[in-house]
């Protein structure tokens, strides 16, 4: 054990959408990207409350009567910024039987982390970006380290629901066997930027509808 | 083919429904793919129905009152809703939908609400009650100025006082299993047992309320006459049995207008018939379904007068038909059998709809495809309730019944005599004022010291045991008087008849305003509070500084003390004997009652508002459990059901998409839920999934949304039955989703 104590914003406890099963959430504080779509303002900065990892362990574990098929998720921000008080929740939660898996960017392919989970959801950003050369040795690392992962992706129509990004999208992950789970663009975090005085850059953006979900998943997941 | 013998046992020698179904039932433990929609008849009778309750809705509320009649077993000729076409025959008065008058728990509310509805009760009746003493008049002859003081400021509501006091389940099956004749001997031996004793009061009492059972036996064979049929000898098929106990339970709610009228646990039993016509090829699996649905129709428009007034306390026009469903036997066998699958499959086939009110007992060992199956259809009507058989069945055996929301009893073995609930979150401002009502200043407990300055939690916490002694005492009492009234005036004739002669009796206490007392006692140690006075003296605000933990975030500091709070109520109601003997038990439920306390409860430590509802039963108060949905289902387990054998109410709402992806996974995660949350030692859990939209749209445009059935405490209501202050109480609670 590294007992270095982890900051997080909160801990969410009750998901069936982070994951398989029901899961408690835990929103790291502090993140390497500034997504123009982010979804949690709160959790950018490392800052928050600061806990120890058999803390947040010893709250975690209350849980585990409903962990049946769920677990633990760690989120954020970038879980994989802390990566000593990572390592050390992870431990805590492996040996108390409970599964855990991460939500990442995918920026940090550090191998000792992956194989410390049961596994990662990865979400591609290519709203502002093309190169995603960077997904590729990420998911290697993945393999290496024999972590389970899937991938995410916000759609974000007018940005990344042209055809050329879907196929470049497709071609990142078609190759590995892979499908894309796309969640849908919300503004529901509209008045958490206008608690904390931050500018929501997508703001003037549209939402994403069922049908340009159902359209993106075609283009891609069934090529 | 002749008809297969039912396997022997100890229930021929004696009465013991339990002995019957233990030795022919058939456990099933597969899934629901077995299961027949609607035949035609149905969906025609269904159609009729429907349009019945349309009426009945435009009409206000009430479709038609007979203001002639008494309403009792023999009072009103056969009523059908399609002579030709119905299977399942009965109905309270001489059409559907129409209401009949009980005046015996008191004739003001009788005459009130035909009232309220534009009728006016007949001279004819007026007449006959001005020579009769009924429970009403009993109690009021005996209350005390104490007893009409807290009852009249709000610190007990709901006391069952002027109207039937429900709650007790009948054992409805017995007449099916037995025939009427065989009830009437076995009555009729306990009744020359009897008169071999003492005559003393005790005794006396006992003969003449055999007699009146005996009576009332007779007459419900009267009444099934009626209707063409024999009910003197046993039930010989399915649908016999299924007619014979729909009779019995006709009966008491034609006798009675209580609150809670509660069926029992029916559905195992009538398997047991229908798996022996299906055997024999005198059915099929559709007719079965029919005989369900058409029984089922029957308990939707079961009907009982009331008053504005009650509504405000029991919204939506409940009658709580509850029906207790599955669960586990003792000898480890599952209690889940086709026909439990049947019962819920009528949601599907006749629409969701709140009554009957079918309560799944759920134990952990259920069979998975009964649990999925319960999960699907919780997430597609929202009309079901869970309780946690693993936590019951210890307890009460494995044929035990759920009355009204959350009150297990042995049936027919058990009865409670139902005792409403005290404001705990007013009784801690009496506290604070040294006795007074925060909202009148009138001294209605002893006098003490009222608090000024900045509140010290240890002085504050012994200021309310002195409280809570006083009224527990005071509330304990008023409850005897109303019981012992309720015996001598208006007693059950036909649901007592249809138990064990010795039967177990509890005193059913309640608490309200758990949540708000206990985050106001939080507040009190944790933050700082400080009093504001009137003019009189009277705290009529507080000033709060500084964050307090609150109950429903799974944060021990205060849930320890909703929990230690419970305890000392219950040990202190304890100290208080209970008429005939009564164990005391407590439960934490409100009904729709949290509205009318919260509106006479003035501003409370916690930081809520004079007037603002209450959270509903043992529910964390409206949008504090904000640590997620499991934080609050934990905060909720953790109250003891040792100390609350009435019953813990929890009213859960989540919205679909927090649930899961899709409707299999929703199911899934919805199993775990209760999984984890009954493991724990929860005692029950309303399910609601669904969008607040949905809601706000349904309170907007009712007419559009006619069908939207939501649990609310212990029961479900139509949406748009529910008043407007209800309707706004409910669109308050936390939808617990993920942003």
């Amino acid at each position: 054990m590294q007992n270095k104590k982890g900051y997080i914003d909160s801990v969410y406890c009750g998901s069936g959408v982070d994951g398989k099963g029901l899961r408690c959430v835990v929103f790291f504080s502090g993140c390497n990207l500034r997504c123009p779509f982010c979804h949690n303002p709160e959790t950018l900065c490392k800052s928050g409350q600061e806990i120890s990892a058999e803390e947040l362990f010893a709250r975690l574990k209350r849980y585990k009567p409903y962990f049946k098929k769920g677990g633990v998720t760690l989120s954020g921000g970038e879980p994989f910024l802390q990566k000593e008080f990572l390592l050390d929740l992870a431990v805590l939660l492996k040996s108390g039987g409970i599964h855990v898996v991460a939500e990442t960017n995918g920026t940090i392919a550090d191998e000792e982390i992956l194989s410390a989970l049961d596994g990662v959801i990865v979400d591609v950003k290519n709203q502002e970006e093309n190169d995603l050369c960077g997904y590729e040795k990420f998911f290697d690392a993945c393999g290496r380290a024999g972590c389970d992962y899937t991938i995410t992706n916000v759609l974000v129509p007018g940005k990344n629901d042209s055809c050329d990004k879907l196929s470049a999208l497709s071609a990142l992950v078609g190759k590995r066997g892979k499908r894309v789970k796309f969640l849908p663009f919300r503004k529901l975090c509209e008045d958490k930027y206008a608690e904390l005085g931050l500018n929501f850059i997508y703001a003037g953006m549209r939402e994403a509808e069922e049908e340009d979900i159902i359209k993106a998943e075609k283009a891609v997941n069934q090529l | 083919m002749a008809k297969q013998e039912f396997k022997s046992g100890v229930y021929e020698g004696e009465i013991n429904v339990r002995d019957f179904i233990q030795r022919n039932y058939t456990p099933y433990e597969g899934g629901a793919e077995f299961l027949s929609g609607p035949t035609a008849r149905t969906n025609k009778m269904m159609e009729k129905v429907n349009a019945l309750l349309k009426a009945e809705s435009e009409k206000g509320g009430v479709l038609d009152v007979d203001t002639e009649r008494v309403s009792s077993l023999l009072t009103y000729p056969a009523g059908y809703i399609d002579r030709e076409n119905e299977i399942i025959v009965g109905l309270q008065t001489d059409a559907p939908l129409k209401r009949g008058v009980n005046p015996f728990g008191g004739i003001r509310m009788a005459r009130q609400s035909c009232e309220a509805y534009g009728y006016k009760l007949s001279d004819k009746v007026e007449e006959e009650f001005s020579f009769k003493t009924t429970h009403n008049d009993g109690v009021f002859h005996v209350y005390t100025d104490d007893m009409k003081a807290v009852r009249h400021a709000g610190l007990l509501t709901g006391l069952p006082d002027a109207y039937g006091r429900g709650r007790i389940i009948g054992d409805y099956r017995r007449v099916a299993l037995y025939g009427a004749d065989r009830l009437i001997e076995e009555k009729e031996c306990d009744r020359r047992a009897y008169g071999k004793k003492l005559m003393d009061e005790a005794n006396i009492r006992t003969l003449e309320e055999l007699y009146k059972q005996i009576d009332f036996l007779k007459k419900l064979k009267e009444m099934a006459r009626l209707y063409g049929k024999d009910i003197s000898a046993p039930a010989q098929n399915a649908e016999e049995a299924i007619q014979w106990t729909y009779f019995a339970y006709l009966a008491a709610i034609k006798e009675q207008n209580g609150a809670a009228m509660s069926l029992g646990r029916v559905s195992t039993f009538f398997d047991i018939y229908i798996e022996r016509d299906l055997a024999d090829g005198t059915l099929t699996e559709e007719k079965a379904q029919e005989l369900i649905d058409d029984f089922v129709i029957k308990l939707r428009i079961t009907r009982q007068l009331r008053t504005p007034e009650y509504n405000d306390l029991f919204g939506g026009d409940p009658t709580w038909t509850t029906e207790s469903i599955g669960g586990m036997g003792e000898d480890g066998r599952t209690l889940v059998t086709k026909t439990s699958y049947r019962i819920l499959n009528t949601l599907y086939n006749l629409g969701a709809a709140p009554e009957p009110n079918l309560t799944v007992l759920w134990s952990e060992r259920l069979p998975e495809p009964f649990k999925n199956f319960c999960a699907k259809v919780s997430i597609d009507t929202d009309s079901i309730q869970y309780e946690n058989d693993d936590l019951m069945r210890p307890i009460y055996g494995d044929d035990y019944g759920i009355a009204c929301c959350v009150s297990a009893m042995k049936i027919g073995k058990q009865m409670q005599f139902f005792g409403a609930r005290c404001n705990l979150a007013k009784l801690l401002l009496l506290a604070l004022n040294g006795g007074k009502d925060e909202k009148s200043g009138k001294q209605l407990g002893p006098e003490g010291e009222s608090f000024k300055g900045r509140l010290d939690y240890k002085k504050v916490r012994a200021a309310y045991s002195k409280y809570i002694g006083w009224l527990c005492n005071l509330y304990v009492n008023t409850l005897n008087v109303i019981h012992y009234m309720h015996d001598k005036y208006a007693y059950e004739k036909i649901q007592m008849a249809l138990h064990d002669t010795e039967v177990e009796r509890f005193l059913a206490c309640g608490v309200a305003g758990l949540s708000v007392a206990v985050d106001s006692l939080s507040a009190i140690k944790y933050a700082s509070v400080t009093p504001v006075y009137n003019d009189e003296g009277i705290i009529y605000d507080f000033k709060i500084e500084g964050d307090f933990p609150k109950y429903g975030n799974d944060d021990d500091r205060v849930d320890g003390i909703a929990v230690e709070l419970l305890r000392e109520f219950h040990e202190t109601l304890k100290k208080t004997p209970a008429y005939r003997g009564a164990k005391h038990t407590l439960s934490v439920l409100t009904i729709t009652s949290n509205v009318v306390y919260g509106k006479k409860t003035g501003a409370t430590p916690d930081g809520r508002a004079a007037g603002e509802p209450f959270a509903p039963g043992a529910n964390p108060m409206h949008n504090r459990d904000l640590s997620g949905a499991l934080a609050s289902l934990n905060s909720v387990a953790k109250l003891p059901y040792d100390c609350c054998r009435d019953g813990i109410s929890n009213t859960f709402s989540i919205v679909p998409s927090a649930l899961g992806e899709d409707r299999e996974e929703r199911a899934e995660n919805l199993t775990d839920m209760m999984d984890g949350y009954f493991s724990q030692g929860a005692h029950h859990l309303n399910v609601n999934v669904f969008d607040r939209e949905k809601l706000v749209a349904a309170m907007e445009h009712p007419e559009l949304y006619p069908n939207v059935t939501i649990r609310v405490s212990g029961y479900a209501v139509n949406f748009h039955k529910l008043s407007k202050a209800h309707q706004l109480e409910v669109l308050k609670r936390t939808y617990h989703g993920r942003i």
